[in-house]
């Protein structure tokens, strides 16, 4: 098929929860890169009778892009050495590229899977200000998806000296200001505090809670939370801030979690891969899910939004700013680690990782996830994510669609796992519900677009980007979201028949918050004294 | 052009790639690069570059030299596109894509670390960018090597003088500490010093390693300094251990790489160590950056099978040497290329593409001279640590780079 400027699919199932459309057979129209009510009756036709027609996929966080990912690229040449990716062959004598694949495969192989798997948006999640260039540079070689930058201020050493000296405006200035010149879409915390003491040297390895501080009393993580979460909310950001809590993967961290929670309580906030953070027990005592206890404060308060982090079996590779964590998992594994401390701003730390059906805390996770999900009363604010590739790469989406609408095969892998650490856990209570189409629906594109405050993604109302995947209404959710048979980016056919045929640029999602031009000073007065770049040279402003 | 001066200038002389240099332009001409170092005043010169192009040894237009590259690139068997020094991240994006198109073998500068990037590969890192040596380390360790020769500010501007959050006092906030290794020595003006034996390198850096994890037991005098060095890097708050990527001559003993990381990964056990890998400039780090992002893979990449395969002992100058390869495109700085590469391209036919390409001494085809990234050419280079910097050209030149490897690569056969 050559290239339609006008497109009707014809006859699909839709599913578009953002229009309250809940599988009504109708026809979904695109002119250009659109969204439209009609085209006219000459207009070219997709014939998707029996099939399942949603919005294309919104992945709400992901690893994919940039200096933390290149590092854990560099560290993994084995894992590229066994999954080739040739260039795929497209239409109209356009050059694709070739790549490699792994849990963090190079960056043209990011997008055509991406785009194969029907997503057609990708939230980069941790981006260090100092290399945010780096990024975008990453995504500018990143095909097909829209993609949008997560930027790390949790642990930033001129925030931390505004919050110490009360400068809570300046603070605020400061967020605007960095946002538009990294050219980044949202804040993202990761550890508030506890970075920055791993990275301080000497005896304190981390931060234990909301309260421990940081030189000065002012700096507590939970100033850090305050401050952050309500800039965002004050500039009116189109998404809330963005927020990896304290104690990521600790036995008992449930506690710092609704803390957490508690200390942002009514203000909009995104904690993200709720799964990590939802164990009771006590470090050194065991370990046990207190999966329940979590998503029921979840499901009480509207203005807090998660995604789940679920931990799939099979290969990952732990990557995150969260450094000390690194350490840690360095120190029980033994595999090989790499820790990258960031000037003034962030940390990096990466290990390899299996999780095996066999290991009890690897089951334990995998059940806390799904416990998550399936008590969940409000899919809009708890949406998909496996952290990729932290708990699982997003290869695993399909098999994680699996487990959440069939009940029959979920309860058959749960009796393969290791059931040690399952006592209490909702799962063997027998968790009968299975998410309907319209749900996967919601969790994986309609609620991670409106949670990003993105207007034209998740749905397909007139007006909305052209962002549509077509899938075979096929028995085995796996096979049916492993492999779609249309996929439409901005208007442009990227699958068709479950081939990968056209590779266009993909769009960079970012903001530009208004503030006080006199923090620039400031801050420059700051670069001036303490860092290794020239003011003028930092950011991601293009260059010639 | 207008005389003009030009500010936050980074300069690709080495892979400190200092950028608060300050351009003065004056009749076309670079009149003062100030805050250089020697290096740095060398690398930017008077801006002047020559400004040929040639097909087989004569003058030619750049439509000729194009159309002479394409024929001979499409018509290769086994190509090498080989990452020389001095282009930007964008154009050394632009020669990965043209290896992925003519399945060709591609290869860069970044290769001339490859025993710390396979060490690396092999363990991982315990690493920090600059800035944070500065803002943190208590006690630094030179081990054999003295950056004052090949990486002239390094100490000036991360790793000695400068005052940081945690260094107030600048020098004075710092233990300096050189360690001798034969003829790889430490700086001259240190607080202490250590000699080792080049034979006992190895095993020093393992008796290290044992004494920070607390597993030493009856080493012995012969190992005792080291040892003693260790206690003291365990009780610093932060140690930094300074080492070159790139040493000349190679040590005997490629195990030393990976005895510095695993050192330096345990260190952070009792206390924090970033172990700070030297490297030389020209952009190689972009090289590796790149090459890896869009392969998977940081140097010695091969796209015969119409894909990215890694062959770390098969990288250009083994694969030349090999006679594997029949056509060859370079791109940056010819001078800048290891001696084996540059011997090896004598025999086989070559498209230069780069600053000083009319330059190169094993007799290319084609040459198209073009201007230096930071110089006369803007994009991005990354800093030895993968710090990425934007580049700002005070210069006009002959060619771009960039636009000249765009337009071969949209000449060459899909």
């Amino acid at each position: 098929m050559t290239q339609p400027a006008r497109l009707r699919i014809k006859g699909g199932t839709v599913y578009d929860p953002a229009n309250g459309v809940d599988g009504v057979v109708r026809d979904v129209c695109i002119e250009g890169d659109r969204i439209v009510a009609d085209v006219p009756a000459s207009a070219p036709r997709l014939d998707a009778r029996g099939m399942v027609v949603m919005p294309g996929g919104v992945d709400i966080h992901a690893h994919i892009a940039g200096s933390s990912v290149n590092h854990a690229r560099r560290l993994l040449p084995e894992e590229h050495a066994v999954d080739p990716v040739p260039a795929p062959r497209l239409d109209d004598g356009a050059v694709a590229r070739s790549g490699t694949g792994g849990t963090l495969p190079s960056t043209f192989a990011t997008g055509y899977r991406y785009a194969g798997l029907g997503y057609t948006t990708v939230m980069e999640a941790a981006v260090a200000p100092l290399a945010a260039r780096h990024a975008h540079a990453e995504l500018d070689d990143t095909p097909i998806i829209d993609a949008g930058c997560f930027v790390l201020l949790g642990n930033d050493d001129y925030l931390l000296r505004q919050l110490a000296a009360g400068e809570a405006a300046r603070a605020r200035d400061y967020v605007a200001w960095l946002l538009g010149t990294t050219r980044g879409y949202a804040i993202k915390i990761v550890n508030p505090g506890g970075v920055a003491v791993w990275k301080g040297g000497g005896a304190r390895r981390n931060v234990s809670g909301l309260d421990d501080t940081l030189g000065s009393s002012a700096v507590t993580p939970r100033k850090i939370l305050e401050a952050l979460a309500g800039a965002a909310n004050q500039l009116q950001l189109p998404h809330p801030v963005h927020l990896h809590c304290n104690n990521l993967g600790q036995p008992g961290n449930s506690a710092t979690t609704l803390e957490s929670m508690k200390a942002l309580s009514g203000q909009r906030a995104h904690f993200t891969h709720l799964q990590f953070h939802s164990y009771g027990g006590a470090p050194g005592k065991g370990w046990a899910s207190a999966a329940r206890e979590v998503i029921e404060y979840v499901n009480a308060h509207a203005e807090v939004s998660v995604d789940v982090g679920q931990v799939m079996f099979g290969a990952a590779t732990t990557v995150t700013a969260d450094s000390p964590v690194e350490h840690l998992l360095y120190a029980s594994s033994g595999r090989k680690w790499v820790n990258v401390d960031i000037e003034l701003e962030s940390g990096c730390g990466i290990v390899p990782y299996s999780y095996k059906e066999k290991a009890a805390v690897a089951a334990l996770q995998w059940g806390v996830g799904l416990e998550l999900f399936l008590l969940a009363n409000d899919p809009w604010r708890v949406v998909l994510s496996t952290d990729h590739p932290n708990g699982g790469t997003f290869l695993s989406y399909p098999e994680l669609i699996r487990l959440l609408m069939d009940r029959g095969y979920r309860d058959d892998r749960l009796k393969a796992v290791n059931q040690k650490l399952l006592a209490g856990s909702a799962l063997l209570d027998g968790l009968a519900r299975e998410y309907t189409l319209g749900e996967i629906a919601i969790v994986t594109r309609a609620g991670p677009a409106r949670l990003l405050g993105l207007q034209g993604k998740g749905h397909l109302g007139p007006g909305a980007d052209a962002d549509v995947t077509i899938y075979a209404n096929d028995a085995d959710r796996a096979k049916m979201f492993g492999t779609p048979r249309y996929v439409i980016k901005a208007g442009t056919l990227v699958v068709e028949e479950g081939q990968l045929r056209r590779a266009p640029t993909g769009r960079r999602l970012a903001v530009r918050p208004e503030y006080d031009a006199a923090v620039t000073t400031d801050v420059k007065r700051f670069f001036d004294q303490y860092a290794c770049v020239a003011f003028e040279n930092y950011g991601a402003a293009p260059v010639t | 052009m207008s005389d003009r001066t030009v500010a936050n200038v980074a300069c690709l002389g080495c892979g400190c790639t200092c950028d608060d240099i300050t351009v003065v332009v004056k009749h076309d001409h670079i009149a003062e690069a100030r805050n250089t170092c020697a290096l740095g005043a060398a690398w930017f010169g008077d801006g002047s570059v020559p400004a040929e192009t040639r097909v087989n040894a004569r003058s030619a237009s750049l439509e000729q030299a194009l159309t002479e590259a394409a024929r001979l690139l499409n018509g290769a068997g086994h190509p090498l596109v080989y990452l020389a020094g001095d282009i930007s991240c964008e154009t050394q994006r632009e020669g990965v894509a043209i290896a992925d198109r003519l399945h060709a073998a591609v290869d860069s500068l970044a290769a001339t670390a490859a025993t710390a990037v396979l060490a690396a590969q092999r363990r991982g890192r315990a690493g920090a960018t600059l800035g944070e040596i500065r803002q943190h380390a208590d006690l630094v360790v030179f081990w054999g090597v003295d950056p004052s020769g090949r990486y002239p500010r390094y100490g000036s501007r991360y790793a000695v003088e400068p005052r940081g959050v945690a260094a107030p006092q600048g020098r004075k906030s710092r233990t300096l500490i050189a360690v001798d290794v034969g003829e790889y020595r430490g700086p001259a003006d240190t607080d202490g010093r250590l000699v080792i034996a080049p034979a006992d390198e190895v095993d020093s850096l393992e008796m290290m390693r044992a004494a920070v994890q607390g597993r030493a037991a009856g080493a012995g005098a012969r190992f005792q300094a080291a040892i003693d060095l260790a206690r003291r890097m365990t009780a610093a708050r932060y140690v930094a251990i300074i080492a070159d990527g790139e040493p000349d001559p190679a040590p005997p003993d490629p195990a030393r790489a990976e005895a510095l990381v695993t050192l330096a990964q345990a260190l952070n056990g009792p206390t924090r160590c970033a172990l700070s890998t030297l490297r030389a400039g020209g952009n190689r780090s972009g090289a590796d950056a790149v090459l890896t992002w869009q392969t998977g893979f940081p140097f010695a990449v091969d796209f015969a099978r119409g894909y990215p395969s890694y062959g770390p002992q098969a990288g250009a100058a083994a694969l030349l040497g090999g006679g594997e390869l029949d056509v060859a495109l370079i791109i940056g700085t010819p001078a800048t290329l290891p001696t084996p590469v540059a011997a090896g391209l004598a025999r086989v036919q070559s498209v230069v593409i780069g600053p000083r390409a009319s330059a190169a001494t094993f007799q290319p085809a084609v040459t198209v001279d073009t201007g230096l990234a930071g110089i006369h050419e803007g994009g991005t280079a990354f800093r030895m640590d993968d710090v990425p910097l934007p580049l700002r050209p005070a210069l006009d030149a002959p060619h771009g780079a960039l636009v000249t490897v765009r337009a071969l690569r949209e000449r060459l056969r899909t």
